[in-house]
């Protein structure tokens, strides 16, 4: 079975984001949602599928975000609701399965956090005490652990990781609702930044946003009857190694990228030649570069040659995350990435728009990636504007 | 001063590797029909889903397969330790686990190079597997 071309994203929703203190995690995801769905011209009746992002534990106090409350909160009871809770990402792949199996007409996606206002959810907390004893925390060190063995394994390290961050800082610079739009960034900066576990610095790492984000799918058909160009899904495919970095062998690649993207190149009968831009999960830098080195942009230990001269830039040949990315827009977990794909090929980017806007190729076709936990879990999706 | 660090709650999966460890060794799980030795440890071979499993004794002895330096304490027993470096060890039997690597210079440190398991008595109930660079 191919779904190339069968399925499009409608609408986009956004909420403030940023440091937005005074607000809960439920508020953004009613205010993205509502948002979405005005965006996309629906009503709220005609959604009835929905698909929050991860579980995170309430911070002080709030209800805990479940995806019912979410309905409540949005005037929705939908044929189907879900939740995932350990980054498994194949929200949108989940969201096309009731699609194409008609158990829904318009799917709404939707992720929230409060954390940067609320208390950063990694600090001080031991969810696992065997890793606890010996210091092991967060996110950070996985990675951290996973950049040092690549850095062992193939030519890698801070000289490639400099070109991703300050790249896509001159994104953000672009998007007035980039976290970062008022920060310049040089390669001293990445520098001079301190370490947060060695190997990467500050800069390596991801935002905390407070704030959501939500988009619409539904089938094609439907979409061009709606008020957007129709932004289909031309490829999707997922790869989930699963196991803990601890027990990894694969954190120097090939990560689920390689087959993942395999799978999503085949659906949509293309290949890394056909891409025009790239909206690349960013959880770390690393992530950036392997996930592109797994997806075939460049052999094993040539990121540093192939990142260099703005290659990723305004004016690049090959942009990446040209909203910022979560390591300087926002974090919004994968759909920082096909919320950004789907209104650049809309054309609603303005000052950051691919095309002439910013010397560019005006973009048809546009490659995106979703990674969760640590390398644990992988997706793909390619959208082409129809 | 007490301990300030988290300890390791051992489960009913675990519990032998814990234990283990107040006698100074590293048991792991060895597949009675396959031979592979597992962790962490399960009721079945994630290789050949045989039940049949036997207890078997580490050397300690393995390789340094990768290692974080970390400059923030994300738990307040850690800040006096900066910077401080967990590592995954991969034991000449198999397994990758996690743990330290102490008494090192942390600019000495290198994927692949050769580390032993030393011990930490923490608790009369707990004691830790850490490893230093074998000299």
């Amino acid at each position: 079975m191919n779904i190339k071309d069968k399925y499009a994203i409608v609408g986009v929703g956004y909420t403030p984001q940023g440091k937005v203190p005074g607000r809960t995690s439920i508020s953004f995801h009613t205010e993205a949602i509502a948002n979405a769905i005005e965006d996309a011209g629906l009503k709220r009746q005609d959604v009835d599928g929905l698909i929050c992002y991860r579980y995170f534990p309430p911070l002080g106090g709030e209800p805990t975000v479940t995806p019912y409350l979410v309905a409540q909160h949005t005037g929705l009871k939908p044929h189907m609701i879900a939740q995932e809770a350990n980054c498994a990402r194949n929200q949108l792949i989940n969201a096309i399965g009731w699609l194409e199996m008609g158990m829904c007409n318009y799917v709404v996606i939707s992720y929230s956090q409060n954390q940067l206002s609320g208390g950063r959810t990694e600090a001080f907390r031991v969810d696992d005490y065997t890793k606890a004893a010996f210091g092991q925390f967060g996110a950070t060190s996985g990675y951290a652990m996973a950049a040092r063995r690549a850095m062992h394994t193939f030519h890698t390290g801070p000289e490639t990781w400099k070109h991703i961050a300050v790249g896509q800082r001159k994104w953000a610079n672009l998007n007035p609702i980039a976290m970062m739009h008022d920060r310049l960034m040089t390669f001293e900066d990445y520098f001079n930044a301190p370490w947060v576990v060695e190997p990467l610095r500050l800069f390596d790492n991801c935002l905390i946003t407070d704030g959501g984000r939500a988009c619409i799918v539904t089938s094609v058909e439907r979409a061009r009857y709606l008020r957007h160009p129709v932004v289909a899904v031309m490829g999707l495919g997922s790869y989930n190694p699963s196991y803990e970095i601890e027990q990894s062998v694969n954190m120097a690649g090939p990560t689920g990228a390689r087959l993942s993207g395999e799978q999503a190149f085949a659906m949509a009968g293309i290949t890394v030649k056909d891409i025009d831009a790239c909206e690349i999960y960013d959880c770390f830098t690393y992530t950036v570069e392997i996930t592109m080195q797994d997806y075939g942009f460049f052999r094993p230990g040539e990121g540093e040659d192939w990142f260099k001269d703005g290659k990723i830039e305004p004016g690049g040949a090959m942009p990446v995350n040209t909203s910022g990315g979560q390591l300087s827009e926002a974090y919004m977990m994968g759909l920082t990435q096909l919320t950004e794909a789907t209104m650049q090929l809309m054309g609603r980017c303005g000052p950051r728009q691919l095309g002439p806007a910013t010397k560019t190729k005006s973009p048809e076709i546009i490659l995106c990636s979703d990674n969760g936990a640590v390398l644990q879990t992988h997706s793909t999706t390619i959208l082409r504007r129809l | 001063m007490t301990y300030q660090k988290p300890l390791p709650k051992p489960t009913a999966d675990d519990k032998f590797f814990w234990d283990g460890c107040k006698e100074h060794r590293l048991l792991f799980q060895k597949c009675s029909n396959c031979g592979v030795v597992r962790w962490p440890p399960s009721i079945i071979c994630p290789a050949c889903y045989s039940r049949a499993t036997e207890i078997s004794i580490s050397s300690g002895k393995g390789k340094l397969y990768t290692f974080a330096v970390y400059h923030r304490a994300y738990h307040p027993g850690f800040a006096s330790d900066l910077p401080y470096v967990t590592a995954v060890i991969e034991l000449v039997e198999g397994p990758h686990i996690l743990s330290n690597v102490v008494s090192s210079r942390i600019q000495d440190l290198k994927c692949d190079l050769p580390v032993e398991v030393i011990w930490e008595d923490i608790t009369p109930e707990i004691s830790l597997p850490k490893f230093r660079i074998v000299p």
